[in-house]
């Protein structure tokens, strides 16, 4: 629960830094992309939440990799929660910084994983579909993953939708192995 | 009482012979046979006064005696006789007993080797239950590991020639599809 307090106190702080630069809606997309990227590289992670390694190299690495792909405020926010030792909590931090952004706007965050880039078309009919699925103003975050193979997973909030090739496979594997 | 008399008796002899001759040689003298009618009388009266009644309860006593001994004996007799009867009885009793138990021995011996081989044979069933069981459950096991491993083998191999055949054509598919099934979902 104190792990729980401490992540949402750190995602109310960004929350806040970020509405008085006016940029909460770019940097809340930004951490979610960088999240889903301390997700997935398991190089990433394991050079930012090494305890051997001095905070000065971390912050080295965030730079680097964050550098000319993000804005300057989400570097610099990145770099806050790696200073603090708070790298490993990265994800749940964007995650509930996401939720927050999102609420003040009056709208839930829908996690949407494909294994192929969308469109912005694309992005606004499922906006429009979820929305009207779940009976809630939803705003998509979306994160490609090649283990979905094909077709879309869609998490709102402790709802999952999944329409993937590797959820039917899956199925199809239950179903082999129950006879 | 003869000593006391002989004198008597061998005066009268000396007198007689004496006196006579001839024939009267061998005839006694008169004072002789007085003398020996008193002793013989005197003997008599003896014998029959006290040595026949003695002599009678003597005998009686020695008849009562051999009699008692007789009747005794005819006790012991029979009493042996009873007691042999009663052995005999006993032996045949004990003869019947021992029958009965050795019958009783052998019907509990029966039974007891009837349970034991009924006993037997039910464990003996039921391990060969058992393990027709475990066979099958093993054999099933077994079964259920290869179907396991055929599915995820043939999943794994699936998501690969998948993931190798939808191009991006058919990746847009999915997704308008999936966009199509999320209006078929209420609130």
């Amino acid at each position: 629960m104190a792990a729980d307090q401490r992540i949402d106190g750190y995602a109310a702080a960004i929350v806040e830094v970020a509405k008085a630069e006016g940029e909460l809606a770019r940097v809340g997309d930004e951490l979610f992309r960088i999240a889903r990227a301390f997700e997935s590289s398991s190089e990433l992670r394991d050079a930012l939440t090494d305890p051997r390694l001095p905070t000065e190299l971390k912050k080295g690495v965030v730079d680097d990799l964050l550098g000319s792909r993000a804005s300057a405020l989400s570097v610099s926010l990145v770099n806050f929660v790696v200073s603090v030792g708070m790298s490993s909590e990265l994800p749940a931090i964007a995650d509930r910084l996401a939720e927050r952004a999102a609420a003040e706007r009056n709208k839930v965050i829908a996690e949407v994983r494909t294994a192929i880039e969308l469109d912005d078309e694309t992005v606004d009919r499922l906006t429009t579909s979820l929305s009207r699925a779940t009976g809630k103003d939803v705003e998509i975050k979306t994160v490609v993953d090649p283990s979905v193979v094909g077709g879309v997973v869609a998490k709102v909030g402790d709802v999952v939708i999944d329409g993937s090739l590797s959820h039917r496979m899956q199925e199809i594997q239950k179903t082999l192995t129950r006879r | 009482m003869i000593q006391f008399l002989a004198p008597l008796v061998i005066l009268a002899e000396e007198a007689a012979v004496e006196e006579s001759g001839g024939i009267d040689l061998l005839l006694p003298e008169t004072s002789e046979l007085i003398a020996g009618f008193i002793a013989f009388s005197i003997i008599f009266v003896f014998v029959w006064k006290w040595v026949l009644p003695a002599a009678d309860q003597a005998l009686a006593a020695r008849q009562e005696a051999i009699t008692g001994k007789l009747t005794q004996a005819e006790g012991a007799k029979q009493e042996a006789e009873s007691l042999l009867n009663d052995y005999k009885e006993q032996l045949a009793r004990a003869k019947g007993e021992a029958n009965e138990i050795v019958d009783d021995a052998r019907q509990t011996a029966d039974a007891l080797r009837a349970d034991l081989v009924g006993k037997a044979e039910a464990e003996a069933d039921s391990i060969r239950g058992k393990a027709r069981e475990d066979a099958a459950a093993e054999k099933d096991r077994a079964a259920g590991q290869i179907r396991d491993e055929v599915a995820s083998l043939s999943l794994e191999l699936a998501q690969k020639v998948v993931a190798g055949s939808v191009d991006e054509s058919a990746q847009r598919t999915l997704v308008d599809r999936y966009i199509d099934d999320l209006g078929s979902l209420e609130p």
